[in-house]
């Protein structure tokens, strides 16, 4: 009996928060996130290390909290930009891998996309020595242009020939990835590095070691971009006919069809949209947080973008709070296991039980409902 | 009190916005048929959810052969031999028959006394004996893609026998069934009540409940009216009840007005997928202020028809004339803009998208236009005021307003949605493709009332059915199709049922 009771009393400190319906777009993931951090907490513990000196000093490394020591032109600002600096390309692939869900398509090539885009505007703008106020949104011009036309060719074979997108992507990323790499060490290979040659200063959109303040700092341009295209996707999205022909799309090509709407043009518009969002990925990427690319390695983030996307329930915004917590992980796990003694890899750990739990949404989702009739039900009985 | 199989005593079950049940009471004696009436949304299917242990319910008390029980899910209504026929199956179709009914509960046997395996001969032969038993006749070893739909059914039926169901519940099963196979079920009902079954029935077809029930309870607005015994009972007062109204089963219908021509079908030839021709050379025209109805039985290319008009079929030769314009290649909105309405057969997957609320639903012919966008940009407030004028006018009933997901509507007001959204487009052309399918007799009354209200407008109006009193009833003029090609076109005032029928079989020619 009192086993029982504790245990109701566990299952309501979960389900409480996220019975209200309305709220739970927002608390369903909070609540993920907060089961994962305490699963997480147990494999630290188990590992014989303090948990909450494990995340305290993950906030440390991603610049939330303060380190008790800072290296010469070093601070927690300079941490704290070099965390946004890191979250920018995880939000435009992030936001690509949305726009392609809410038209029913599943876009996994997200990383071939950010490597044709980046490696193009790599030799086009990168080597060329212009100007930084040409180069600059040259470079986010040829991003957005090159992924486009990727991400347009998987949706025009998918609409003309029917091919799936998520076999088409794949072999995109392979043929990108290979033949990227044989011209990286063909002509563009820097000896010493063994990577492509750094782009110029010009062309990045990361300003690096900007002296201010006695700090040197890597200011992210692209961030505030990011912002911005998150909010203009939303407006799309919701607001305008375009998003409304994505979604119908997305939700029901046959209804779609029926109303009017031309589905292969949307299904190739919004495949030319999600390419050129994984190409801005890719230039702040290749071009921004690093400044080259290596050959034949394909970046991860393409398909870490895709939890994340559904960690943030598929919304531009949500994207923007999945995309910050993520990156948070990522950029402290190096002072994390320099100062707890707790391996980098744990915090691959905590990613991977995050997405894990967020993956639950729908289960928490169901179980709150159940609850609550069982609550009701009690009630009753009782009066 | 002992004598009921089944006793659902002052069961009250509420969803958000809406009370399902309340406080209905009913008892089933072992042995009969009994029956549940009611309109869509009355709550026949919640009370029969709780009774397979689907739902709890939130007040009342459900016995079973006189024991206190609470089902709390499928798996213990089975156990306390509880079996429902879903309207919409729950098969694999790569399977078997055998296969299917034996999921979840596989007989197992051990080669030499190890390996386990499921042992289908002797699951085979046990289904051949239960459908011989039951006169359900099926071949345990076809695949479930093979088979017709009411061979499906069959399925079903065996499945909960498998089970060893005592009490069996129908729900709508009559709904996808044509005239014939509808016969056929009411027989093999008939023949599991003989084998010592409970059955109940959830429709809201009023002559099967006639033709085989012993008695029928009537909910309306989720409250119980009355149960009646229905060999005392005249339909027309189980009608009554059931919509809370009279129902005049004969339309009111004036004779027709007749106008100017507004479409004109020209030797249309339409193939399908396979490149079979599926209509042949079919030619006709209605007028404004016409209905004309094509009859004729399921699979004939009538659907075809409508869809080649509507532009959702390619047209292999022919011509389609709107208002004496040639719109034979016109993309499906241009066809639209220029005047044609189409209520589609199947409204779940074409007519609705079920994921997006009711004012975007109602919208979705119109959210490029002024004033729902202007520049691209989307008008919320005008989708909403348009969403909330429709729902008043049309009586769609739902659960939050305009907000709710049309998935979670009844099927009655999911069509309301649809023939709101397309007699708001005000087009010359109304096109209804079975618009009463699976929905009660308070909704049909009042589908076909708007269809005979838009007709006296002066539109012209194209019915396909496979309801034949429908066609009867509101059509003016009458084209019946039998493989592909119109076989009659006459004014309904010179045909009777019989003749039609005759020509729907091929067995008379024009």
């Amino acid at each position: 009996m009192d086993k029982d009771k504790r245990k109701l009393n566990l299952s309501k400190i979960i389900f409480k928060p996220i019975r209200n319906e309305k709220w739970q777009p927002i608390t369903i993931p909070v609540v993920s996130i907060v089961i994962s951090f305490i699963a997480a907490a147990i494999v630290i513990l188990l590992i014989g290390k303090n948990p909450l000196q494990a995340f305290y000093n993950l906030l440390q490394g991603a610049g939330i909290m303060p380190k008790p020591a800072y290296a010469g032109y070093k601070s927690m600002l300079t941490d704290f930009l070099s965390l946004l600096n890191a979250m920018t390309p995880l939000v435009f692939a992030s936001l690509a891998v949305a726009v392609a869900l809410k038209a029913g398509l599943f876009n996994i090539g997200v990383s071939g996309q950010m490597l044709v885009s980046g490696f193009i505007a790599t030799i086009i703008v990168g080597y060329s020595g212009l100007d930084a106020i040409i180069a600059k949104p040259l470079v986010l011009v040829v991003g957005f242009i090159t992924g486009g036309l990727v991400g347009g060719l998987v949706g025009w074979l998918k609409y003309r020939f029917n091919i799936n997108e998520v076999v088409s992507t794949i072999m995109l990323n392979y043929t990108a990835q290979y033949i990227i790499s044989f011209f990286i060490q063909m002509y563009y290979i820097d000896p010493l590095s063994r990577q492509s040659k750094y782009v110029s200063e010009e062309a990045r959109l990361t300003l690096v070691n900007v002296e201010m303040a006695n700090l040197k700092m890597d200011i992210p341009l692209g961030f505030i971009l990011a912002i911005v295209v998150a909010i203009l996707l939303k407006f799309l999205l919701d607001r305008t006919v375009v998003g409304y022909e994505i979604k119908a799309v997305g939700a029901n090509r046959k209804a779609a069809k029926f109303a009017g709407i031309n589905v292969g043009k949307n299904m190739v518009l919004a495949m030319v949209i999600s390419g050129g969002l994984a190409g801005l990925a890719g230039v702040t990427y290749y071009l921004g947080y690093y400044a080259s690319i290596q050959p034949k390695v394909l970046s991860s983030m393409g398909f870490d973008s895709i939890a994340v996307s559904l960690l943030g329930n598929i919304h531009p915004i949500g994207i923007i709070f999945s995309s910050f917590l993520v990156s948070i992980i990522d950029q402290g796990s190096t002072y994390m296991s320099s100062q707890a003694g707790i391996r980098q890899e744990i915090a691959s750990v905590i990613i991977g039980l995050i997405l894990l739990f967020s993956a639950c949404g729908a289960y928490l989702k169901h179980k709150a409902s159940q609850l609550k009739e069982k609550n009701v039900d009690r009630k009753e009985r009782r009066s | 009190m002992s004598d009921y199989i089944v006793e659902m005593k002052h069961i009250t079950k509420r969803f958000p916005g809406i009370v399902a049940n309340d406080d209905v009471s009913i008892g089933i004696k072992k042995g009969e048929i009994f029956a549940l009436l009611g309109e869509n949304g009355a709550g026949k299917s919640t009370l029969m959810s709780i009774l397979s242990g689907m739902y709890e319910p939130d007040e009342g008390e459900v016995y079973i052969r006189g024991e206190k029980v609470q089902i709390s899910s499928p798996n213990h209504a089975a156990k306390l031999n509880i079996g429902m026929v879903h309207q919409h199956f729950k098969l694999v179709p790569d399977y078997t028959i055998t296969e299917n009914i034996i999921l979840g509960i596989e007989p197992m046997k051990r080669f030499a006394g190890i390996f386990p395996y499921v042992d289908i001969q002797s699951a085979n032969r046990k289904i051949e004996e239960l459908s011989k038993s039951f006169g359900l006749e099926v071949d345990p070893k076809k695949r479930i893609t093979d088979l017709t739909v009411s061979m499906q059914q069959r399925v079903e039926i065996l499945k909960v026998l498998y089970r060893e169901a005592e009490i069996l519940i129908f729900d709508e099963p009559t709904a996808v069934l044509t005239p014939q196979e509808i016969e056929f079920l009411l027989d093999i009902i008939e023949g599991l009540r003989q084998g010592g079954k409970t059955i109940i029935l959830i429709t809201h077809k009023l002559d099967e409940i006639k033709k085989v029930a012993d008695r029928c309870a009537v909910l309306n607005k989720g409250k119980l009216i009355d149960v009646l015994d229905v060999k005392e009972t005249s339909t027309n007062y189980m009608a009554q009840l059931m919509v809370g109204r009279e129902v005049s089963f004969e339309s009111a219908k004036t004779p027709a007005q007749m106008k100017d021509e507004v479409l004109k079908v020209e030797n249309l030839t339409v193939k399908n997928e396979d490149g079979f021709e599926v209509v042949k050379d079919v030619s006709f025209s209605i007028r404004g202020g016409e209905i004309f109805a094509i009859a004729g039985v399921a699979d004939n290319g009538q659907v075809e028809i409508a869809d080649a008009i509507a532009g959702l079929t390619k047209v292999s030769s022919g011509k389609i004339l709107l208002n004496e314009q040639d719109i034979t290649d016109e993309r499906i909105r241009k066809r639209t803009e220029a005047g044609i309405s189409y209520i589609p057969e199947d409204r779940q997957s074409v007519g609705l998208i079920l994921d997006f609320d009711v004012a975007t639903n109602l919208a979705l012919k119109q959210y490029y236009k002024e004033p729902f966008s202007r520049n691209g940009i989307l008008n919320k407030e005008e989708f909403d005021q348009f969403g909330n004028r429709l729902i008043e006018k049309y009586d769609i009933r739902s659960g939050q307003g305009i907000q709710t997901q049309v998935r979670s509507m009844s099927g009655g007001n999911q069509q309301k949605a649809i023939i709101a959204r397309e007699i708001e487009l005000q087009s010359p052309l109304m096109i209804f493709v079975q618009p009463t399918r699976g929905v009660d007799i308070g909704a049909i009354e009042n589908i076909h009332k708007m269809m005979i209200q838009e007709r006296d407008k002066g539109k012209a109006i194209l019915l396909v059915s496979l309801e034949l009193d429908e066609i009867m009833d509101v059509a003016d003029t009458i084209g019946v199709i039998y493989n592909g090609r119109l076989q009659k076109v006459a004014s309904s005032e010179s045909l009777t049922k019989n003749e039609v029928g005759e020509y729907m079989m091929g067995a008379k020619h024009g």
